[in-house]
């Protein structure tokens, strides 16, 4: 066992003891209350997780959104929000429907036919995606949803991989 | 030291619990089968932890956020070769704390180091001798807490965090020894220790 140092106060090799424990309980509180975690963080990773095809190319906000928080959570009535990726530009805007839901107004750059698709917390919404790129979802439950671009179709016409968005909140 | 019943009834309860291990390697078992409602069981378990390795690391919550979704989807091909608590918690940590400097590297050639949450101590709102009390506990290990080296209060940040069984393999992983007997307090907290008033050895309960 170590003994204390000269001042009295106890070996850095030694065990944790009781105070130990009751010290790193505090410092965990201090933390928790001085910079708590968002709590709806975990709520949108398990989203993201639960989306588990690994072909997937995950797109990222764009870098030049200037808010890209208040992008994924601000409370606006109508908002734009850009995710890029390598093979593709998603350019969405929301709007709130009168009945609460949102409408989802998209374009893909470069302009192509995709099949479009919206997982929600309530199940998941499909769409395509025109010639010119431009799709809309026009009933789209409030709360957590993601986005997905997947291939037109079979075969050499469908090319291109699956693009996801990260989770973000309508 | 009764500190602790003076603060925050909105905090969660202690990590302790001797069944943890056995629910943690459940759960691991049940998400390597792709139960995505074990995976989300441990992510609402683990999250806060590396919420806190994230930004001790010197993120803003926006990397933080990133970088957290980012260690979550790698661990989904590496679940194959973890297979206890500990081994979880420490391979998220490790791997938070990676990525974490990794984009710090990026950022810190756009913002300036923002390292000064050491300033940001919170004000419980002051309605109660309670609270007062509380406030000055929490300011007088925040002062001791400053006094540490950054590395320290980084290492203390983390392993606050770290549920009591998983303690030791991650203190471990963090390059704080581990003695004969168990997990050693190391280095950081022995200082730590020595600047707060009145080490508090001999005047538990």
């Amino acid at each position: 066992m170590n003994p204390p140092d000269a001042a009295g106060h106890p070996a850095a090799g030694g065990p944790l003891d009781d105070v130990d424990l009751a010290i790193l309980d505090d410092i965990r509180e201090v933390f928790q209350a001085a910079d708590p975690m968002p709590a709806d963080l975990p709520e949108r990773i398990r989203f993201s997780l639960a989306l588990r095809d690994l072909e997937v190319e995950v797109a990222r906000l764009a870098a030049d959104e200037d808010q890209p928080l208040l992008a994924t959570r601000g409370e606006e009535q109508s908002r734009t929000v850009t995710f890029d990726s390598d093979s593709l530009t998603i350019m969405i805007r929301i709007d709130s429907n009168t009945d609460g839901t949102a409408r989802v107004d998209g374009w893909l750059a470069p302009a192509q036919h995709r099949r479009m698709e919206i997982k929600t917390a309530a199940g998941s919404l499909t769409t395509t995606a025109d010639e010119q790129g431009r799709f809309s979802f026009r009933r789209v439950p409030r709360g957590t949803a993601q986005l997905v671009v997947r291939p037109a179709g079979e075969g050499p016409g469908g090319s291109g991989r699956s693009v996801v968005t990260p989770a973000l909140i309508l | 030291m009764a500190v602790n019943d003076h603060w925050s009834s909105t905090v969660p309860p202690p990590l302790r619990g001797s069944d943890r291990n056995a629910r943690m390697a459940r759960l691991l078992t049940a998400a390597r089968d792709g139960g995505e409602e074990a995976m989300g069981q441990i992510v609402a378990d683990l999250s806060p932890l590396l919420w806190q390795v994230a930004r001790a690391a010197g993120l803003s919550s926006g990397d933080a956020e990133d970088v957290l979704q980012t260690v979550w989807v790698r661990l989904l091909s590496h679940l194959d070769g973890i297979h206890t608590s500990a081994a979880l918690t420490a391979w998220l940590v490790t791997t938070t704390r990676r990525e974490a400097w990794r984009v710090r590297a990026v950022s810190r050639r756009q913002f300036p180091a923002d390292q000064d949450w050491l300033t940001a101590v919170p004000d419980p709102a002051p309605d109660s001798e309670e609270r007062a009390i509380a406030r000055d506990q929490r300011r007088t290990l925040w002062a001791a807490l400053s006094q540490l080296s950054p590395r320290c209060q980084e290492l203390l940040r983390i392993v606050a965090f770290v549920a009591r069984p998983d303690y030791a393999t991650v203190a471990a992983a963090l390059g704080i020894p581990r003695g004969s007997v168990g997990p050693t307090r190391g280095r950081c907290l022995a200082k730590l220790r020595a600047l707060l008033p009145g080490d508090p050895e001999g005047s538990l309960p």
